[in-house]
């Protein structure tokens, strides 16, 4: 069945990852626009339980590409399998989540299969019979619509939390293809040693109710201290971006962002944070959003309800004052 | 070690944009120029490895005669020389255009390794260093956070981050290409003795002619993905404005959270 849209799908732990659901609701709904079928694939080795639970849970065929070389990923290992796969299949278009995995080993697909990945895509759109893709470039601050070139596979990926997931139906029986996929000796040539859990985290944002987080914009360790004193005042959580956990500010588990904590707390207070699409996937959610920010431009204020344009150094400040004033 | 730190030059980052007319580009003359913050978390490994064990480090960048800034600033840090691959067939490509002509310029060089940024902070395609891997034939781990240098083996181990808070720690043979994360040593300043010793170091300028690379194999033509219209992104939500000085915006905040829709 030549031309298809084939949902890459990602998984961990036996789990298929949220965003390959929101890539199979994208395959979906591109389906039926485009009058092409949809199907998910799955690489791995011992992946048949997923592979029928995806299948029965989706609706959708799940392609097998097993291979005991593929039991950990390893994008050597994903690569020729994958190759093989879209050389026999020829499909229309390949989607993936944007992660870091296929961050990874995607670019390289897309170069041996001499095209290009279109990457972190958060919106498309129909033009004269081909899809514009739209990215975010220059920080978050413009978006660039783009194409693939020349003939398929096209790949595409697409930002974490840009399109809905899939809705779910239990009720499908499961349809799982094997596909016969080889690794050759020697191609593996980058190897996986450990996974682990970098810092215990003593800090779980997961369930604060008001969060206080801070960015870049406040300079320096010294200055962070008047996140800490808002937070204090408010009886929040501390948060930051990831400028100030890579200048040590602040011990890496207060991160909030694709690399941290996802949080959706009920008030969020971003301060002296731009807003990049790596700190936002994680805290877009919140209930209220509130961004204090020097530049009126920061992609911070397109998710915020309520914006200050100003110094933090002067807002914050008053901040505390009244919220300790408001104590009992 | 033979070292190559892949270099690019952005806008800075509180830049504001001014598209051209026909929104294809954004209107350079008000903007000023930096090195994209993670090249230069790589270099700076790179020079961390060549303090350790020996070797060189070089630095590469495209683009117009601005570019040079980036690598000055590279060779003022410690590189030891700079290889400008300059001219317009050099923009308007994407990743694999941009990797092409890296791939061209260093075919005879014998690096050992090739770093560079995850990502730029202009057009973030995160791309380039993972497509240059491949078309060198060299293995690659992108997201790096370390690099722990194996003599005996001529290899090295790194971490990668993966998300929400794990990290994987890989083995690869040298020759190879990593892309760095930011985070992972803070950046050197150049030194005055750094800027003075960078007038002496060896500059190279080199055209697409140079490379043997004809126009067809770069710019637009060549791009795999094509570039089509830069838009200003809608509002995701309707964002209230808080107006005043700093007390009077402090207050009004403080006021909606509590006493409008009760979040505090």
């Amino acid at each position: 069945m030549a031309g298809r849209i084939i949902v890459l799908g990602e998984h961990r732990d036996g789990q298929l990852k949220k965003t390959s659901w929101e890539a199979i609701g994208l395959g979906r709904k591109l389906s039926a626009e485009l009058g092409k079928k949809v199907c998910l694939a799955l690489v791995g080795s011992e992946i048949d339980g997923l592979a029928r639970e995806v299948s029965g849970r989706s609706g959708l065929e799940v392609a097998v590409l097993a291979n005991h070389h593929c039991r950990h990923y390893t994008p050597e290992g994903y690569c020729e399998v994958l190759v093989e796969f879209a050389r026999t299949e020829r499909p229309y278009l390949l989607l993936l989540g944007h992660t870091y995995q296929t961050m990874d080993f995607a670019p390289r697909l897309a170069t041996m299969l001499d095209r290009g990945l279109i990457p972190n895509c958060v919106d498309y759109r129909s033009e004269a019979g081909r899809l514009l893709w739209v990215r975010q470039v220059f920080n978050g601050k413009l978006n660039l619509e783009v194409s693939p070139q020349g003939e398929p596979p096209y790949l595409v990926s697409l930002q974490q939390g840009a399109f809905p997931a899939s809705e779910e139906n239990l009720e499908n029986s499961p349809r799982v293809e094997h596909r016969q996929v080889g690794v050759a000796e020697g191609t593996l040539r980058r190897k996986l040693l450990e996974v682990m859990e970098a810092v215990q985290t003593k800090v779980d944002l997961s369930q604060a109710e008001i969060i206080v987080a801070g960015g870049r914009g406040l300079g320096s360790k010294e200055k962070f201290q008047l996140i800490l004193d808002l937070a204090e005042a408010l009886g929040a959580g501390v948060g930051a971006s990831r400028p100030v956990t890579d200048g040590g500010w602040l011990p890496k588990e207060h991160q909030i962002g694709s690399s941290g904590q996802t949080v959706t707390p009920r008030l969020y207070i971003a301060c002296g944070i731009s807003g990049a699409i790596q700190h936002l996937v994680g805290m877009s959610n919140s209930g209220c959003i509130v961004a204090i920010n020097k530049d009126p431009y920061a992609p911070i204020f397109q998710v915020a309800d309520y914006g200050i344009v100003g110094d933090v150094f002067q807002v914050v400040p008053k901040l505390i004052e009244i919220a300790r004033e408001m104590r009992p | 070690m033979r070292i190559l730190t892949c270099l690019k030059q952005v806008p800075e980052r509180d830049s504001r944009y001014k598209l051209n007319r026909d929104g294809s580009g954004i209107l350079e003359q008000d903007l000023v120029f930096e090195t994209n913050e993670s090249d230069l978390y790589a270099l700076e490994e790179a020079l961390r490895l060549k303090e350790a064990f020996g070797g060189e480090v070089a630095a590469l960048s495209l683009g117009p005669d601005r570019v040079s800034k980036v690598l000055r600033n590279a060779l003022a840090m410690g590189a030891d020389r700079a290889i400008h691959l300059k001219g317009e067939d050099f923009e308007r490509g994407d990743a694999w255009v941009t990797a092409h002509a890296i791939a061209a310029a260093i075919a005879s060089q014998d690096f050992d390794l090739v770093l560079t940024g995850v990502q730029s902070e202009d057009m973030a395609f995160a791309q380039t260093g993972a497509v240059l891997a491949q078309m060198l034939g060299w293995p690659c781990a992108t997201i790096v956070m370390e690099i722990a240098y194996e003599a005996d083996t001529r290899g090295v181990q790194v971490k990668r981050e993966l998300e929400s808070n794990v990290f994987e720690r890989v083995e690869l043979p040298l020759p190879a290409v990593l892309t760095i994360q930011s985070g992972s040593h803070p950046i050197r300043y150049a030194t005055l003795r750094g800027i003075m010793q960078a007038k002496r170091k060896e500059f190279r300028v080199l055209t697409a002619a140079d490379l043997g690379l004809p126009p067809e194999a770069l710019g637009e033509t060549a791009a795999k993905v094509r570039h089509h219209r830069l838009l200003v992104p809608e509002k995701k939500k309707r964002t209230m404005m808080i107006e005043g000085g700093a007390e009077e915006a402090a207050r009004t905040l403080m006021d909606k959270l509590v006493n409008e829709i009760g979040v505090i």
